[in-house]
């Protein structure tokens, strides 16, 4: 009985030395369900969509999120998706705000669940190429509620317009930022460019 | 030694197999523990882009965004509104209703200004009241309600500045580099954070003191490094502070407010001194009012005290206190309005007197406001002249007979600042933070000393 005991305080010990407590877990609680397909998709349902992700954490290639106003696992190594934390990346909350398809051809309306994790197929770099059916570049100038402003890094949804030629962005920034409502100045930094969605129904 | 039985061997095997499935068996739990369904909880929202400065005879439509908890059908909110308008800053309000329209681009919501009310010598004040009807929330917008609403003013013999198109590549030079670093988190550094894959942080912001001591946020580091008299110096504050604005007050002690819209406050030598969190969810930038920092909040659209006299406000306090302008601490008051994609109306108020207006018209789409503030007699704004593919500064001296100087400065930056804090005007010169692959630099623009 004793080298069982033994090994079972050296087991337990090298489960916490090897790191995997480190990397959670959240994703424990996220599941896989199918969208659900939609005929509309207006540009204020999607503001209470990305509003609800509002304190809900950052996590790189993530995509799932609940509705507790916190990041469940906050300040991961940045850039590392095994880390499987809280919250959407930049790209895959504006995939989901946006309703868009894993296929890439596909351009219909598809609503996910906030604990549905999928990031979708676009990094920032490729929304802002308008790359995918459901996707197209506009005039910044023209940009609107939930259009997106996107550079190789990074893309934000417009939550509106502001009095001082800025725009409030919702977007999931950064592991010490998360998910939240910023003032930004994208519209007129050229290194962001105007994305937009296809198929708004109002 | 005596070597382990067969028992022994089965019995250490099993107990370490049993360890670590036990150790990710308690993993599992413990991550599942805490973590409460996907149920959204009733909430509430808005967004308002106010109309600050409107000309004689303009139709004036109020739009708002309401933003509920998300529906299960995807379909957008059960909203509705009212906003309560009145003539001038004073007297009862009455109620208008909003509209539901069919387009969500600039806000579902909307109500035309009666033109009596419109066309007011005195300009109009009003705020709203918006509720989500199935769940029964309801938010006021600005903040303050009745107290502090928000205030339009008639823009009347307004001096008219048409900038043409805006010609990219002849920007001004500085006239002195004040103050510069590289990067590092030596002390003679600035702090770089980010990657290829994240874009890079560094210095957020700064400021500059009435003696051109030079301070900048040495967000990465968290610290604020100072040039002063040929001398640098560090002061430590206890935590980073990316993305954050920044100011110092004339007794020399610092304001800092992070990304999450907290500003604390700091003495000259890096010791916290308070916490406050602001009324709003969003902020764009923190400035100097008359007796302490003020920041411009969203989603009332108003400049806020934060603090008065070396005290926080509390939020109750910050949104009675609002106001539409930015309250300068010379007396004088101004008003900002950038309207469609490339006008931009400046107004300043000089106590009872007539407002002194300005509108400006460019080809070039115009982006932020990034200063606007008194210069002697002169007003200096500064905005973004953009197209899809480049961007440059357009600084603007406005006086009484229309536009007095203006001259284009770069505005490219390796790393991101905070939104409205690239430029700072102290005296008769103007100051701009910029980072490059190999440090950040403040450059100094003299101004010509308005008579």
């Amino acid at each position: 009985m004793r080298p069982f005991i033994v090994m079972l305080g050296v087991g337990l010990a090298l489960f916490a030395a090897g790191g995997a407590q480190a990397y959670h877990r959240f994703w424990a609680n996220c599941n896989d369900d199918a969208p659900t397909f939609l005929t509309t998709m207006t540009r204020d349902a999607a503001q209470d969509y990305a509003n609800a992700a509002r304190y809900e954490g950052y996590q790189w290639g993530g995509g799932c999120w609940n509705y507790d106003d916190g990041d469940s696992y906050p300040n991961d190594p940045p850039e590392e998706t095994g880390t499987h934390g809280e919250g959407g990346d930049c790209s895959g909350l504006t995939f989901k705000t946006w309703r868009e398809s894993t296929d890439t051809w596909r351009d219909g309306r598809y609503y996910w669940r906030a604990l549905r994790n999928v990031h979708g197929p676009y990094s920032a770099a490729s929304f802002r190429a308008g790359n995918g059916a459901p996707n197209h570049t506009v005039a910044k100038s023209t940009a609107g509620v939930m259009d997106a402003f996107a550079s190789n890094t990074h893309i934000g949804m417009v939550f509106m317009r502001s009095l001082y030629g800025g725009d409030q962005i919702v977007e999931a920034k950064c592991e010490a930022c998360g998910t939240n409502i910023f003032y930004r100045t994208y519209r007129g930094d050229s290194s962001y460019g105007g994305v937009a969605r296809w198929g708004w129904t109002g | 030694m005596r070597r382990p039985g067969i028992r022994s061997l089965v019995g250490g095997a099993a107990g370490l197999v049993a360890g670590v499935i036990g150790g990710v068996t308690l993993t599992s739990v413990s991550a599942a523990g805490p973590t409460p369904l996907s149920r959204a909880p009733a909430l509430i929202d808005a967004a308002h882009v106010p109309r600050v400065l409107t000309l004689p005879g303009e139709p004036i439509r109020l739009r708002y965004a309401i933003v509920c908890t998300p529906r299960d059908d995807g379909l957008p909110c059960d909203g509705s509104g009212t906003v309560y308008i009145r003539a001038g800053r004073s007297g009862p309000y009455s109620p208008l209703p909003l509209l539901r329209g069919d387009d969500a681009k600039d806000g579902r919501y909307f109500v035309d200004v009666p033109a009596p009310l419109a066309n007011s010598a005195e300009g109009f004040s009003y705020y709203a009241v918006l509720r989500d009807d199935s769940s029964g929330a309801s938010i006021t917008v600005p903040a303050g309600g009745a107290d502090a609403p928000q205030v339009s003013v008639p823009l009347r013999d307004a001096r008219s500045v048409t900038l043409g198109g805006h010609v990219f590549g002849a920007v001004r030079h500085s006239d002195a580099r004040v103050a510069e670093a590289g990067w590092g988190s030596g002390p003679r550094e600035l702090g770089l954070a980010g990657s290829r894959g994240l874009g890079f942080s560094g210095p957020s912001s700064f400021d500059v003191e009435s003696d051109g001591a030079v301070d900048v946020l040495d967000s990465v580091n968290g610290r604020v490094s100072r040039w002063a008299d040929g001398r640098r110096e560090v002061v430590p504050l206890g935590r980073p502070a990316e993305l954050a604005d920044f100011a110092v007050d004339s007794d020399g002690s610092f304001d800092v407010l992070d990304a999450g819209g907290t500003i604390r406050s700091y003495d000259s030598h890096g010791k916290p001194k308070w916490a406050q969190k602001l009324a709003d969810r969003t902020w764009a930038k923190l400035g100097h009012g008359r007796s302490g920092p003020v920041v411009l909040q969203q989603p009332s659209e108003q400049w806020m005290p934060a603090a008065e006299n070396g005290a926080p406000l509390s939020r109750a306090e910050q949104m009675h206190a609002a106001h539409a302008a930015k309250q300068l601490a010379n007396g004088h008051e101004v008003f900002v309005e950038r309207v469609g994609d490339s006008e931009l109306r400046v107004a300043e108020v000089r106590g009872r007197a007539p407002p002194r207006g300005w509108r400006i018209t460019s080809e070039t789409p115009l982006g932020e406001v990034q200063l606007a503030e008194s210069h002697g007699s002169r007003i200096v704004v500064i905005t973004r002249a953009y197209t899809d593919d480049r961007d440059e500064f357009e600084v603007l001296v406005l006086g009484g007979g229309g536009l007095v100087a203006r001259f284009a400065v770069a505005s490219d930056s390796w790393t991101e600042t905070a939104p409205l804090a690239r430029f700072r005007l102290v005296r008769n010169a103007l100051y701009r933070l910029r980072t490059t692959p190999t440090g950040a630099f403040v450059d100094r623009f003299d101004l010509e000393v308005p008579q």
